[in-house]
């Protein structure tokens, strides 16, 4: 019963929503909905935590994995939804692109977010991985300009077929699994798939045909460097707050998705060809993303390549495996999610001022806008990983698992590539935040609701990046305990 | 072995050579509505290659599988496609940036990769060869016709037809996977068509014109 709540309350909301004419509202129920949410995944993790594994029927399924995920899933779209009932004030009421198709797209997007993470079988879940893009994608093409609507073709394409090998990845660990004797009812469910994998040893080819569909199948949906042609577009077109959603929870899902197949394939073959795989994919994403943010032009292009750069990061965690690699990776996924919500949202205010994205025409946001100047100051620091904020320790844990399991060509590329990125990020913002702007922002004061969305998200990352709060670490240990039986 | 297991064993070992020309007619074909009956005459070979395995396997789960495709693949996707053509206006060819043979010439060495590259799984995956292969050259067929038509509604059926190789090699390998889930994929791929079609009435509201090729704003 815990988990059909988090589930189905953004179903109801986006019902709701859909049938609200005022948008008004709208506003209001979709800002109910997502307290509800909040509080019942706050109820599911805690039931998780003092009960352990919890399962609903065959289908429905949530261990500490989950709910660690849940936690930066529930924290980050109520800021989004709060985000947005402060942005979205001037939208114009155009087919599939009115507020109440924004705010019913939305709570279908998170509904299909949650089924991701509360599958209990292989198969739903690359159900309702496939449904995410689906959702998604009129949100990509909200403002309906050729751009936008560029961005959205080019990310329903290029995730459909990426989503399609993972399918056949998907086939191939059910056939492995029935090979090696479990039942073909079964065969999909990962509880089941999880004990049965010393078991499945004898199909060591077949395990590696699937993994490879599985990685670039689902590594397309992560943003991995080559599949990633559709992250950038997608996270520059789409309207601020749904690329706060895509950066920092889409991709956290997808790769939820990856960590899930991983275990099964490291305890069945052994960690050596799925984490090599993934330290190989991880590397490529982070020394071609670091690079190619330092020509960018446009804030959510820069922003979207970092996501790249970040994924890579967490990927080259969960390839050096371990404690400290796993470690790591999870506790990265979440503080990048913190940051780069709240870069996104500065970005979106940015906009909102000067009208435009091209970080060579934004100039003296420090003087003009002194807000948004700081919370950029804030988001840039934070994204570098610079103490004290929480991404240099989660980078600090990854380095430290690379040197001590002796991968010193990860670890150069990786302080090298961070290196670029500190200089390139430098660069950019120091460009906009100097200096004296010739327009007049339109809106120098930030509104009380993005005052407070910010500021919990620089109170995060302080509070991560200095101290690990008990609670927080009872989660985490949760999740590791799900990858390291 | 009654006489009807027989004759769907035979039916299903040489439905591969049917596929592939579907396969080699799909890259001949210069209208994009040909391409979509090609794809609806595949779908329908997929469609009886399920019902001669479910009953040689004697499974009633297959027969709705068999429903399901029958009814999604066969009848309500072509005819979502074949209703977007219409209602576009637009000029119909499928303006491909490879002439008529050469397509053909790329398919057919498509298919003769394919039948080399399953050649070492087919001990581990188990299957039939032909039908590994058959999997294999719609994957790599879909995804050819994905690069070299320009038309938005071509990457959507070249996209199809990838999607039924993946389905095909399911077929081949495992027999068939869990009720529920071929259901849910079943019904990702018509959401998915559905959205497409949209996203193409979109791309022709805002550019005036359905060529993916002169989409290249966002490069970089």
């Amino acid at each position: 019963m815990v988990l059909l709540f988090p589930l189905f309350l953004p179903l109801a909301g986006a019902l709701l929503v859909f049938l609200c004419r005022n948008p008004r509202v709208v506003v209001r129920v979709a800002l109910t909905v997502g307290t509800l949410e909040l509080a019942a995944i706050g109820i599911a993790v805690y039931s998780i935590h003092s009960w352990g594994v919890l399962q609903l029927g065959r289908y429905l399924r949530a261990d500490g994995l989950t709910s660690f995920f849940l936690i930066s899933l529930g924290l980050i779209s109520a800021l989004v939804l709060v985000y947005s009932s402060g942005y979205l004030r001037h939208v114009p009421e155009g087919r599939f692109s009115s507020l109440r198709w924004f705010y019913g797209l939305v709570f279908l997007f998170l509904f299909t977010m949650v089924a991701v993470y509360l599958s209990a079988n292989l198969g739903m879940m690359w159900i309702f991985v496939e449904a995410t893009t689906l959702a998604s994608a009129l949100l990509v093409g909200f403002y309906n300009t050729e751009g936008a609507v560029e961005a959205g073709w080019k990310y329903l394409i290029v995730c459909t077929v990426g989503i399609a090998f993972a399918l056949f990845g998907t086939i191939a660990f059910y056939l492995a699994a029935v090979k090696g004797g479990v039942s073909p009812q079964s065969a999909l469910d990962w509880g089941t798939l999880m004990a049965a994998a010393p078991g499945l040893v004898g199909g060591r080819e077949l395990l590696k045909l699937a993994f490879v569909f599985v990685a670039v199948g689902y590594g397309t949906k992560v943003g991995f460097v080559p599949m990633h042609s559709w992250l950038p577009d997608a996270h520059a077109e789409a309207p601020s707050p749904i690329s706060a959603l895509l950066s920092a929870v889409l991709l956290n899902c997808a790769m939820y998705a990856l960590l899930r197949f991983d275990a099964i394939t490291s305890r069945a073959i052994g960690s050596g060809f799925s984490h090599t795989l993934l330290l190989i994919f991880g590397g490529v994403s982070l020394a071609v993303a670091s690079l190619l943010m330092i020509v960018q032009r446009d804030l959510k292009r820069l922003l979207a390549y970092s996501s790249i750069e970040h994924m890579g990061i967490v990927a080259i965690g969960i390839g050096l495996g371990g404690t400290l690699g796993l470690l790591g990776a999870l506790l990265h996924t979440f503080n990048h999610s913190i940051a780069k919500t709240l870069l996104f949202f500065t970005a979106g205010n940015v906009r909102e001022n000067f009208g435009t994205l091209r970080m060579e025409r934004i100039r003296g946001m420090a003087l003009s806008l002194p807000w948004a100047g700081g919370a950029l100051i804030v988001g840039g620091l934070a994204i570098t990983g610079m103490p004290p904020f929480g991404l240099f320790v989660s980078e600090l844990v990854i380095l430290t698992a690379a040197f001590s399991t002796a991968h010193y060509f990860i670890a150069v590329l990786m302080l090298a590539a961070i290196s670029v990125v500190f200089g390139a990020l430098l660069h950019h913002f120091q460009h906009m935040l100097m200096g004296k702007s010739d327009d007049v922002p339109a809106q120098p004061a930030l509104q009380a609701s993005w005052l407070v969305v910010m500021g919990v998200c620089a109170l995060c990352l302080v509070v991560l990046g200095v101290h690990i709060p008990a609670a927080f670490n009872a989660v985490l240990r949760g999740a590791m305990a799900v990858l390291q039986p | 072995m009654g006489l009807f297991e027989t004759a769907a064993a035979k039916a299903l070992a040489s439905s591969g050579v049917f596929l592939f020309m579907t396969v080699l007619l799909i890259a001949a074909a210069k209208r994009i509505s040909t391409c979509i009956a090609l794809f609806s005459v595949q779908s329908l070979i997929i469609t009886a290659q399920i019902i001669a395995v479910s009953r040689m396997h004697h499974s009633t789960e297959g027969f709705v599988i068999a429903g399901l495709v029958l009814s999604v693949k066969v009848i309500a996707i072509p005819y979502v496609l074949y209703r977007i053509v219409e209602e576009l206006k637009a000029p119909r060819d499928v303006s491909s940036s490879t002439s008529s043979s050469q397509s053909v010439f790329i398919a057919a060495g498509l298919i003769l990769l394919s039948f080399f590259a399953v050649r070492p799984y087919v001990g581990v995956l188990g299957g039939d060869q032909a039908m590994l292969a058959a999997a294999v050259a719609l994957v790599l067929t879909g995804g050819f016709l994905m690069v070299s038509r320009k038309k938005a509604l071509m990457q959507v059926v070249g996209l199809l037809v990838l999607d039924n190789g993946i389905f095909l090699a399911a077929l081949t390998t495992t027999f068939g996977m869990p009720l529920v889930i071929e259901i849910g994929i079943v019904f990702d791929l018509l959401m998915g068509v559905f959205l497409m079609g949209l996203f193409v009435f979109r791309i022709r509201d805002t550019f005036d014109h359905l060529d993916v090729s002169k989409l290249r704003r966002l490069r970089g």
